[in-house]
């Protein structure tokens, strides 16, 4: 009878706290009231980002000056291991940095979404930003006439490598159009070396390398105009261009022979050594499509990075035509959670055109045109940064600006299905379509 | 140093706290006229139980199931969307049917090697047996983490030509084949059982403990008996020891079983649910921390909840029928 007694008192605790969480959440609320006073700060603040190694040193060497002339004190927060997942319990659960440096924009619009970041309009001056910042970067972290993020760095992604020597030793002169591009991975093949090394395991982010690759050609086969729709989701994700773009992807470097290792090769190489077969003697390979970021210390092999400016030659990813010049990049927007004095001193520092926090590393470049070029410590990072800034038309990462289900999600795991086997082009393309959040 | 302290003050704290919680709690009672104070008593020494319990467990169940029928941010209501969008994607099922294999294959064969092991030990000497069974123990105190690092370097695959450092591709290619990429190999989902086989390494330990422990506890005069009546030794095992360890085989099985759904670390770190390796927990994870999809989340937790709830019930049978028949 007892039991029969407790059992009840349960059920009826549990049914009453039934109907007290039984409620939802308030949408937005709070936070990104923008524009208004900034309070006096505590001159402590706390800055998250998602890149680690040099980068991060780097990154705080060039904070260092700030700390001092300012007398705020800075907590780093490294959260490379895995920056999405990271960052989103801080948010929920109220206790978010005061700055983030989101290396997915997709992440940071979600949570300008929800209210909970500053309109750094009310922080920063938009209009000498937008005159010194590299066409189009600004417009990532812009939601609804509101710019919520500001670029302290860029990468560049259309980049394809190749080993000087033993490139220039066969004769091969560096395409300007996909059609000369082909032609060239047929000659190497033909020449008996295997033409591409791709490599698309990074851990719990496996797969972004193959997302990589479709925006290059849904950017220069679609346009910047249906990139943008299709990154905005006002085309389906499974458009016939991004069919196109596949398909191209696969024709170039996926077709038997034509990648080292193979399709299983592919998905089990990781992308920061995936580039290293092609300075073994004879090359495995003598083309790599990736970012400037490769050329970091723990990447490429020490003795090449070492001699960069001999060993390795760079050219961009060619378009439909060899005027058009298209650059698909990436980098590290700041975003800032509280609205305080402190913060705003901090991310005024980080974002202004001298800014320079791990340039020498030569791990990124600044987003600004007008910084001083010859600050980057090798030929090859110069001639990177200046193919960045001839640039006809600058777009991000899409899979960073799309919403994180799937720039971060279906869509990385998408392409490790398909590139796999597990997976037809067109059902991959379909099943992302449909993960698509309504 | 101050980490200590503060690690000292909070056992301190945290045990003073109860213990004068429960002190004060008794004189509160004892101010009771006597029928009543003997009415109260229990319940103020299992009530901070319940109500952590409550907090802790109840609440956050409940929460979850009402979030179920909420939307990516809890925001709005949705109705059943959730478990219509989860059941009807491809790529759940998958993981579903991936779920469904773990629990069929993992717990048995848990049970059945750890039983082998256990009865072949018990042959050896003293000295045999208990190197036997610590080598095999072993891997029970490597992490979920750990035990999947090294097996990836046992199922690593290099490009042919390239020297092979995994151990599994090295021994293939030594005899004549070529490298195989043994994790996105899903045909007849061999990739899955690849990384059952990394659970079943490191639970095998436990179930032979327990096993060999029940073993031991069986009277010798039962075996003798059966020897005397002319029983070979395989029907003295499956008709005189088994049924005398048959409790402790559930338990382990249950235990391992309840393992297995709560299995994560050897997924996430292998495949990340890659290659149609994906199971219910890896699932769960991605969808609330890298998704950031509540509804999608706790929808899962509710399937993983009711798939849970024919286990606990017929262990907690089965518990009363032990202890009844004691």
């Amino acid at each position: 009878m007892r039991w029969r007694r407790l059992f009840q008192g349960i059920a009826v605790a549990a049914v009453a706290m039934l109907f007290a969480s039984a409620c939802l959440s308030e949408e937005g609320g709070g936070g990104g009231g923008g524009g208004g006073e900034a309070e006096a700060g505590d001159k402590q603040i706390e800055i998250m980002y998602g890149f680690g190694g040099d980068q991060s040193k780097g990154f705080e060497q060039g904070m260092a000056e700030f700390i001092q002339s300012s007398g705020i004190n800075i907590k780093f927060t490294d959260a490379s291991q895995s920056f999405d997942t990271l960052i989103r319990p801080r948010v929920q659960g109220n206790n978010p940095p005061d700055i983030a440096l989101f290396p997915q924009p997709g992440l940071m619009l979600d949570f300008a979404r929800q209210g909970k970041l500053q309109d750094l309009g009310g922080m920063l001056n938009m209009d000498s930003l937008r005159a010194s910042l590299v066409p189009g970067i600004l417009d990532t972290g812009t939601l609804e006439g509101k710019t919520y993020g500001v670029p302290m760095s860029m990468n560049v992604k259309s980049l394809v490598w190749y080993p000087k020597k033993a490139f220039e030793a066969k004769g091969y002169k560096t395409p300007t159009t996909i059609a000369e591009l082909e032609a060239l991975t047929n000659q190497i093949k033909a020449d008996g070396t295997t033409p591409w090394c791709v490599g698309l395991e990074s851990a719990a982010a496996t797969g972004w390398v193959g997302t990589d690759w479709i925006e290059e050609f849904v950017l220069r086969y679609g346009g910047p105009e249906k990139y943008d729709q299709w990154v905005r989701h006002e085309i389906p994700f499974n458009d016939p261009v991004v069919v196109q773009a596949g398909q191209e992807f696969e024709k170039l470097a996926l077709a038997d022979g034509n990648v080292f290792g193979g399709r299983k090769g592919v998905v089990g190489a990781n992308f920061a050594t995936a580039m290293n077969p092609m300075f073994q003697d004879p090359p495995k390979c003598l083309l790599h499509r990736q970012g400037n970021f490769i050329t970091q210390k723990g990447f490429i092999t020490e003795k090449v990075r070492q001699n960069l400016d001999e060993e390795v030659g760079v050219f961009l990813l060619p378009s439909t035509d060899a005027s058009s010049k298209p650059v698909l990049g990436g980098g590290d927007l700041a975003g800032a959670f509280t609205n305080d004095d402190d913060t705003k001193k901090a991310i005024e520092f980080m974002t202004s055109p001298t800014f320079n926090g791990g340039t020498k590393e030569a791990s990124y470049i600044s987003p600004h045109k007008t910084f001083d070029i010859s600050l980057y410590p090798t030929e090859t990072a110069k001639a990177l940064t200046k193919l960045a800034y001839e640039s006809t038309v600058f777009r991000f990462d899409g899979s960073d600006t799309m919403p994180g289900s799937v720039g971060a999600g279906s869509f990385w795991k998408g392409m490790t299905a398909w590139i796999s086997g597990q997976k037809n082009l067109e059902d991959t393309l379909k099943d992302i379509e449909d993960s698509w959040p309504s | 140093m101050v980490r200590v302290i503060n690690a000292l003050l909070a056992i301190v704290g945290g045990v003073g706290g109860a213990l004068l919680l429960y002190w004060i709690l008794n004189r509160l009672a004892e101010m009771l006229p006597q029928k009543w104070e003997e009415r109260v008593k229990p319940w103020v020494f299992i009530l901070p139980a319940i109500a952590a319990i409550g907090l802790f467990l109840i609440y956050p169940a409940v929460r979850t199931i009402v979030l179920s029928f909420a939307n990516a941010t809890s925001t709005a209501w949705v109705g059943l969307e959730n478990y219509t969008d989860l059941l009807g994607s491809r790529d759940f099922q998958i993981t579903l049917v991936n779920t469904l294999l773990w629990i069929a294959v993992v717990p048995a064969v848990v049970v059945a090697l750890g039983l082998a092991v256990a009865v072949l030990a018990d042959r050896l000497g003293s000295g045999g047996e208990r190197l036997t069974k610590s080598s095999i123990f072993l891997p029970m105190a490597i992490s979920g983490v750990g035990a999947a690092t090294i097996w990836r370097f046992i199922y690593e695959a290099r490009p042919e030509g390239e020297t092979q450092i995994g151990l599994q591709n090295a021994v293939w290619t030594a005899l004549g084949f070529d490298p195989v990429a043994w994790l996105q190999v899903d045909t007849l989902r061999l990739n899955s059982f690849l990384l059952m086989v990394i659970l079943i390494w490191a639970q095998v330990g436990f179930s032979m403990v327990l096993l060999s422990a029940a073993i031991k506890g069986v009277p010798i005069d039962t075996i003798e008996a059966a020897r005397i009546d002319g029983a070979n030794e395989r029907q003295i095992f499956f008709r005189v020891t088994v049924p005398q360890i048959w409790g402790t085989v559930i338990t382990v099985f249950i235990t391992v079983l309840i393992t297995v759904l709560k299995a994560f670390d050897v997924v996430f770190v292998m495949t990340n649910g890659n290659f149609n390796t994906d199971i219910i927990a890896v699932r769960f994870f991605n969808e609330l921390f890298r998704n950031g999809d509540n509804g999608r989340a706790s929808a899962i937790v509710v399937m993983l909840m009711i798939a849970v709830v024919p286990v606990v019930a017929y262990q907690v049978r089965h518990f009363r029928a032990e202890e009844a028949a004691r």
